[in-house]
């Protein structure tokens, strides 16, 4: 899918926006023409298919997609875990793949979440061990490791051995290590994955603030819409080693809205019995202003409901809501409940990924939205 | 650093306030922390090194003392050294596979220092440990039998070092090919008993032997703790071909190492076990 520029908020940067190397250069993660074939012949697999894609500092971008679609393999493409066959990736101007050690200075990772840690090494020495790893001296990190401990509420356990951790509390420490030193990019795989409601709220408010606070960028994966809906700026869904969407989440929902609702008119009072229609009042709407409603907004069926009547009316357009009001308060009808019934990231995802790319790509360059 | 673009005077920097010096204390204080919060497995490898002396020294003593009394130095010597250059080899093809069971060998790949360098912080780490086990299965040895030995110290750790590189080579190329092949254990095993045959072979008698890893370090190890000859008095020859093997195969087994590993990535094996 190619984003158009009306589309693209502040925060997002594609690659089409600015052509040439200055602007893959001063985005905070460039990826052009990344290309990934596993084995040979009739076997081969294409796991990253030409993938590009810019992303500017503060950014949290979610990559979603099907078991299989690619995700983990562009990830670890990116951080040169797995060679690509074509394409360039740069971290902070930095080229991954001509100067690798460079490049890993600036970025962190997590992508076997609570595995990535030693066990049996306490939560201190763990992030201790990962910063000089990563080239930092532990005893200039001191605050650092005191305030990620104190941000994933892991002060108390800091002296604990991983291994008699929870398992959210392990994958808290995973995260930690990942950001153990200060880096530009960090790039988490499933971050919430096993994770309890609370544990999860805890690390997604985490993430967001490193993005909003420390300008970091974060790329991560995940299967739970909710929380890519919840704290990513930017969307990136794959299908078959191909980005098939890559939008901020709010404008690929948009580009989904089909600005229906469900609408329910008529008396004040809710009569008993509403399921089995045995209302004593007469129907909200009679059969002239129904046929004449009908043919303004292509509703289908009107359901009854004692002395009010619901019905599910598609407008394509905000500005035929307003319409659809007026004709509601002419025909004399009280308007009671309006609901939304749009459809929320996980439909979108669905769709995309189940259905035909090919109307999002219509969608997305300005045709009619679905 | 302004939102929406880098800050140019950050990038390019390599590595932060961290030396590689760091980079080592960090790998033996992760190593002696690992040894301590799995204590029965650190002692039971050192325990079952004394025993399998004990039982070689017994045995030996009940078939032919005679025999065992004049060459007890030299199975003492080759002891020590089959000691160290296993431990040095398994510290590092072993840990390749450990590293990536526990999901955290990527995570040493990423270091800003380079694989290659992480892992040669590791195994710095591992002569130094095999040098401590070394000493401790050296005097137990000498306890045990009552025989004496002499302690060059300096030609003792060079020519140990030296000795030991071609097995460290050897660690290197399995470790790369569990990168690639992951379940190669039953290798690691066997290679224990070659290391054995290699220290005893008869380097004197055959040329070509001393050209096989560890034969030619044996040989002029035995000749310093048992004659007392110090690094200068060796023949410069026998050096010089100890110092080519150890050179050879630790490149050899490093660049092996390298194009593995570079593999492996190509493949996307890097983290799989």
């Amino acid at each position: 899918m190619t984003t158009t520029p009306e589309q693209v908020p502040d925060e997002v940067a594609t690659v089409d926006e600015r052509s040439g190397n200055d602007a893959d250069r001063d985005a905070a993660l460039a990826v052009r023409n990344l290309t990934k074939t596993f084995e040979d012949g009739e076997e081969a697999v294409r796991a990253v298919d030409d993938v590009s894609l810019a992303i500017r500092s503060g950014t949290v971008v979610g990559v979603l997609g099907p078991n299989g679609a690619g995700k983990t393999t562009l990830i670890k493409s990116i951080l040169g875990l797995v060679v690509a066959d074509e394409g360039e990736v740069r971290v902070a101007g930095t080229d991954v793949y001509a100067d690798q050690r460079a490049a890993y200075a600036r970025v962190g990772a997590m992508l076997e979440g609570a595995r990535n840690v030693y066990w049996k090494l306490t939560v201190r020495e763990n992030l201790e061990f990962f910063a000089a790893v990563g080239g930092e001296s532990p005893d200039a990190l001191g605050d650092r490791h005191d305030n990620l401990l104190e941000q994933l509420s892991l002060r108390e356990k800091a002296d604990t051995p991983v291994n008699d951790l929870s398992r959210g509390q392990k994958q808290k420490v995973s995260l930690a290590c990942a950001l153990a030193r200060d880096v530009d990019v960090a790039f988490l795989d499933e971050p919430t994955l096993g994770l309890d409601v609370e544990s999860s709220v805890e690390l997604r408010r985490e993430i967001r603030r490193l993005a909003d606070q420390e300008d970091m960028t974060i790329v991560l994966s995940s299967h739970d819409m909710d929380v890519v809906e919840d704290i990513c700026d930017r969307v990136v869904i794959m299908n078959d080693g191909d980005i098939i969407a890559d939008d901020a989440v709010a404008d690929l929902i948009d580009v989904f809205r089909t600005f229906t609702y469900r609408v329910v008119v008529g008396g004040d009072e809710d009569p008993d019995g509403i399921e089995s229609g045995d209302g004593d009042g007469e129907p909200a709407l009679d059969s002239a202003d129904r046929d004449r409603l009908a043919d303004a907004y292509g509703i289908e069926t009107f359901e009854p409901r004692g002395e009010r009547t619901a019905f599910d009316v598609t407008l394509g357009e905000s500005e035929r809501f307003y319409d659809l009001m007026d004709d509601l308060r002419e025909v004399g009808v009280t308007v009671q409940e309006v609901e939304s019934v749009d459809p929320d990231l996980e439909e979108v995802f669905l769709e995309l990924t189940n259905g035909d790319g090919n109307r999002l790509d219509a969608a997305a360059s300005g045709g009619d939205r679905a | 650093m302004s939102a929406g673009t880098v800050d140019r005077e950050r990038v390019g920097r390599e590595s932060g306030s961290g030396s590689y010096r760091t980079l080592l204390w960090a790998m033996a204080k992760k190593r002696a922390l690992l040894m301590y919060r799995y204590p029965l497995n650190t002692f039971s490898g050192l325990a079952m090194t004394f025993l399998f002396f004990a039982m070689v020294f017994f045995g030996g003593q009940a078939l032919s003392s005679r025999a065992l009394t004049d060459s007890l130095g030299g199975i003492i010597v080759g002891y020590f050294l089959w000691s160290v250059a296993l431990t040095s080899f398994s510290g590092l093809a072993w840990s390749v596979t450990r590293e990536s069971q526990w999901g955290t060998l990527e995570q040493l790949y990423m270091s800003p220092f380079g694989y290659g360098r992480v892992m040669l912080a590791h195994i710095t780490v591992r002569i130094v440990e095999s040098f401590g086990w070394g000493a401790a299965t050296l005097a137990f040895m000498l306890a045990l039998t009552g025989e004496s030995l002499h302690f060059p110290v300096e030609t003792i750790v060079i020519i140990t070092v030296l000795a030991i590189a071609p097995a460290i080579g050897l660690g290197f190329f399995f470790g790369g090919l569990a990168l690639l092949y992951k379940r190669v254990e039953n290798v690691f095993n066997v290679l224990q008993f070659v290391f054995l045959g290699l220290i005893a072979s008869p380097s004197l008698d055959v040329f070509w032997v001393r050209l096989l890893p560890i034969s030619q370090g044996s040989y002029l190890l035995a000749m310093s703790m048992q004659e007392g000859r110090r690094l200068w008095e060796l023949p410069a020859g026998e050096l010089a071909l100890l110092v080519g093997t150890a050179v050879g195969y630790f490149a050899f087994g490093y660049g092996a190492f390298q194009w593995m590993s570079r593999r492996a990535r190509r493949q996307g094996l890097m983290g799989q076990y």
